[in-house]
């Protein structure tokens, strides 16, 4: 027997899947993906790159090896990856959970035997695995054109793509545990965008902190970032992962475990709201 | 409140807009907690899993993912409700509800009524032993009451116990041999139909247009008054062979009867009596 969470991240697949915008945003990301294919002509001789043609233009004339001329190009798809899929995932997931938990809807569900908890991990669950089926179809799709036209193959991407998906994880956590106390997809979508911008924030603080006022001010910024996930700083790792840039020793773990946290709690917050809540 | 339904019966539940029925049902379903008190469902909590797999619940304004077909709506359901989709069963269950030439159309595209048969077909899904049903034949047409009437019959008549909330009170009294009317949170009043209609011993008796209407109120009838009743007597017999004796006595006098009923109040009535008043809605 298939376990109900799993039941309830199909449902909410399924929803997804009639979604106009979200297969407008896979075709468009086909387009993308096949206009790169079939327009970009990498010549390489030994290993290095010799031109680069892009609808017949010549790009680039210096020769150098592939992997260092292809740096800026997955560092620049890292950080659109990152950020371009985090916030389209927080305008296209924000109405699966205050859906689910509508009025007539969520009556029917929870009537249903099954656990209150089984329904949030259930639409946490298949959001993502929308978020991670996007990503490695995006991030993979690169990855494949960029191998077969260099000769040059990094998992590079794909890493970039996975913490971006840890990075949207902290996020929809938030977006979800906002749907159990407010059944509207407009806060949902406030909330991650907060969210988001605060996670960018948080990866600058000392910067940032330094530009403020010592007093209340720089004290509540400090102790406010000093929780949220530090999202522009997993994003800098990710583009190091992808442009295959040395990282600091411990910096992505402590990075991980930090984001990964936050998203335990809020999720847990939620949770425990939903499980007392009379729907 | 205080009520028991007991297993097998159709129990209706009825009472004025904000009365609590819905909330109550929401609390028989585990779906909102009782601030005191003990919910007792199919013998155990409405919050085990196990005991909510018994039950076969449609709510009020049932919210469905219109861009599916009913087929995988139902087949979800089943999944949900820790059964496997078996595709021939759920097509069997949608021609049940009169559904079978809807299958290959999107939810979306329904009527108010097709959505309450496929609400009824998901409360139907794995032989439930209770089915609590909210408005069940809400924004459904005549004909499809009827339909839904005799499905719910039928059900009665497997043993399963059938809970109804319909501001239908002909339905209501047509489906359900017991009744319970609730008002602000309280119950006022509970029991089997004919109880609740207080069938006395007063008669209802319609006699063909010339009978002697001094003959007849010599013989204890009592003629109701109003022109659409014309022939129309009450009777007092406390027993079916005092009632016999006074018909034989009319028919003596030449008074021919059509109609004979017993006089007792119907369910409109006992409703407005035990809220007192008119303007209320079950």
């Amino acid at each position: 027997m298939k376990s109900p969470v799993f039941v309830i991240a199909g449902y909410v697949l399924r929803e997804a899947a009639s979604r106009k915008f979200i297969l407008a945003f896979m075709v468009g990301l086909t387009l993308v993906l096949a206009t790169v294919a079939l327009s970009l002509k990498l010549e390489v001789v030994d290993g290095a790159l010799a031109a680069t043609r892009l609808f017949g233009e010549v790009m680039r004339s210096n020769i150098m090896s592939v992997d260092v001329a292809l740096r800026p190009v997955y560092r620049a798809a890292a950080y659109l990856v990152f950020y371009g899929g985090i916030l389209f995932g927080i305008v296209a997931c924000s109405d699966f959970a205050p859906g689910l938990l509508s009025p007539g809807r969520i009556e029917h569900l929870l009537a249903l035997p099954l656990q209150r908890w089984h329904l949030l991990a259930g639409t946490f669950l298949g959001v993502m695995t929308l978020a991670v089926g996007g990503t490695v179809y995006a991030a993979g799709g690169l990855t494949l054109i960029f191998g077969v036209k260099a000769g040059y193959w990094t998992a590079g991407p794909l890493i970039a793509g996975g913490l971006a998906c840890v990075g949207f994880a902290a996020v929809y956590a938030v977006m979800l545990t906002t749907a159990t106390l407010v059944r509207s997809a407009a806060l949902c979508s406030a909330a991650g965008f907060v969210l988001l911008v605060g996670g960018i924030l948080a990866g600058f603080r000392a910067d940032v902190s330094r530009y403020l006022e010592a007093g209340f001010g720089r004290t509540a910024f400090d102790a406010v970032t000093l929780v949220l996930p530090r999202l522009s700083s997993l994003a800098n790792r990710a583009a190091d992962l992808a442009s295959a840039t040395p990282l600091e020793k411990g910096s992505l773990g402590m990075l991980l475990g930090g984001v990964l946290v936050f998203g335990l709690g809020a999720l847990s917050v939620g949770f425990w709201h939903f499980e007392g809540k009379d729907c | 409140m205080d009520l028991h339904v007991p297993a097998g019966s159709a129990f209706g539940l009825i009472g004025p807009n904000g009365a609590g029925k819905t909330t109550f049902i929401k609390s028989v379903l585990g779906i909102v907690r009782p601030t005191a008190g003990t919910v007792r469902v199919l013998g155990g909590s409405p919050e085990d899993p196990a005991i909510r797999a018994r039950i076969g619940y449609l709510p009020e304004r049932l919210h469905l993912p219109g861009t599916w077909k009913s087929p995988a709506f139902l087949a979800t359901v089943a999944r949900l409700k820790g059964l496997k989709p078996d595709t021939a069963a759920l097509a069997r269950l949608l021609e049940r509800v009169g559904l079978s030439d809807a299958l290959d159309r999107r939810i979306g595209g329904y009527s108010k009524g097709m959505r309450q048969r496929l609400g009824l077909a998901a409360a139907l899904l794995g032989d439930p032993a209770l089915l609590v049903l909210d408005e069940p034949t809400d924004g459904i047409d005549p004909m499809g009451r009827l339909e839904v009437r005799r499905i719910l019959q039928e059900e009665v008549q497997k043993g399963v116990t059938l809970f109804l909330n319909s501001h239908l009170l002909a339905e209501t009294e047509r489906v359900c041999d017991r009744v319970a009317i609730l008002a602000d949170g309280r119950v006022l009043r509970e029991g089997r139909l004919e109880e609740l209609a207080k069938a006395g011993a007063r008669w209802r008796v319609r006699f063909a247009p010339g009978a002697d209407r001094a003959a007849l109120a010599a013989g204890g009838f009592a003629p109701v008054g109003g022109v659409r009743e014309e022939g129309v007597y009450t009777v007092d017999a406390a027993d079916v062979a005092v009632l016999n004796a006074a018909l034989d006595r009319a028919r003596a006098c030449g008074a021919l009867l059509m109609e004979l009923k017993r006089e007792g109040a119907d369910l409109e009535a006992v409703l407005l009596g035990a809220v007192g008043g008119p303007g209320v809605a079950a």
